[in-house]
């Protein structure tokens, strides 16, 4: 019986044929890729990946408006800002006057609502011009929460400073000069 | 028997000057018997030589500005709790009645119809914001801490500033709410509608730029 007898009788025999070396070699070569291809995608596949854990919100202190006035002397010179003063502010205008003589009229440019975080900076942020940081202290007797502040205009830091606010009494900053008036910065807390 | 460690202070005070006549005659004495003292004499002596030559007698403290500030918002803050120490001392006297029943009655009473005008006092005062600490970077600026109780506020006057140009035009926000990303650091500034008006970043600086 000759080799090529031999081999056609094994098959008969046996119901799996037997493989060329090449085709071995062909199947290796495939496995070889598909596991590459399987690999990488499960790396880099967004889709495989678990889904975004929503952002916590992070924990305040408190509460504080601020608000940037221009003070001015005559009502013509109004900017005719579109901002109203809040409700519960009514009496600012009557409270500025006792402090910010010799100026009769006091228009809001400008307000923020601002939770004070506990762990990050927060800013009040009522025009680009003038705006303030606020770094919490924790809470003071009273209610009152103890801060460090600094009053930024642009990109330079007007002052630095370590208050206690307490709630219905505003703090006052006068700020710089602008046409015939100034620039007053108002920050107060909010009631929890 | 003097041990080493007795040397070397003794050393230590030759060095400094600090000795006197006699001890300083007994201990140059000591330096010709040992040689071995006297060498370490002479390389501290030079080492010292050496140190006082490179560096200064005195050093300016690095922002000194700052560390001053920083002092007096611990000295404030200190007064401040002590003040309300007081005041918790003061109000609890006040609660008592006992004096009712003393002889003494009508200087009690007057004692404590002063006393109950003092807590009356403090206890007003101390609803009111305070300013424990100012400073102003910049030396041309000044500020002016103003308690007005008339207008039931507390102000700082901030003098020296250079006037805003006339023609410039300040623009408001209206801000209704913020959220704050620590990861990039940045705030973002929303309006009532859920717009977003601006977002505030730091520099390398760490100075506010405001994106809009």
């Amino acid at each position: 019986m000759t080799n090529s007898e031999f081999r056609m009788t094994k098959e008969t025999q046996s119901s799996k044929p037997e493989c060329h070396p090449r085709v071995w070699q062909l199947r290796h070569s495939c496995f070889l890729i598909l596991s590459s291809f399987l690999i990488l995608n499960s790396s880099f596949c967004p889709a495989q990946q678990p889904a975004p854990v929503p952002a916590k919100k992070p924990a305040t202190d408190g509460k504080v408006w601020g608000a940037l006035i221009y003070a001015t002397s005559d009502a013509a010179k109004l900017t005719g800002s579109a901002e109203q003063m809040p409700a519960n502010q009514k009496d600012l205008p009557a409270r500025l006057g006792k402090v910010f003589a010799p100026y009769t009229h006091f228009e809001v440019i400008g307000q923020h609502l601002q939770d004070v975080f506990r762990e990050y900076e927060s800013w009040v942020v009522p025009s680009r011009d003038l705006f303030l940081k606020i770094d919490s202290k924790g809470p003071a007797a009273d209610g009152g929460m103890n801060l460090h502040l600094q009053v930024w205009r642009e990109q330079q830091v007007l002052v630095k400073t370590d208050a206690v606010l307490r709630v219905g009494s505003p703090l006052f900053i006068g700020g710089p000069k602008w046409r015939d008036g100034q620039l007053l910065f108002v920050l107060e807390l909010q009631k929890k | 028997m003097k041990t080493p460690s007795d040397e070397n202070h003794d050393l230590i005070r030759w060095l400094d000057g600090e000795m006197t006549a006699a001890e300083r005659s007994a201990f140059e004495a000591s330096l010709q018997n040992d040689p071995e003292l006297a060498a370490e004499a002479e390389s501290m002596r030079h080492l010292s030589e050496s140190l006082k030559a490179h560096l200064p007698a005195e050093m300016p403290v690095p922002h000194a500005d700052f560390f001053n500030s920083q002092i007096q918002v611990r000295i404030a803050q200190m007064e401040a709790e002590e003040a309300r120490e007081r005041e918790k001392a003061v109000a609890s006297t006040a609660g008592w009645l006992s004096w009712l029943r003393m002889p003494w009655l009508a200087g009690a009473a007057a004692a404590a119809f002063a006393i109950a005008g003092l807590v009356w006092t403090q206890n007003s005062s101390s609803g009111r914001s305070t300013i424990l600490s100012t400073y102003t970077p910049n030396p041309s600026v000044k500020a002016q801490v103003i308690e007005n109780t008339e207008a039931g506020a507390t102000v700082i006057m901030l003098e020296g500033l250079a006037p805003i140009p006339a023609e410039k035009k300040i623009a408001g926000f209206k801000v209704h709410r913020a959220e704050s990303d620590a990861e990039v650091a940045t705030t973002t500034l929303f309006d009532e509608n859920g717009s977003v008006i601006a977002v505030v970043s730091k520099d390398a600086k760490g100075q506010p730029t405001l994106l809009q």
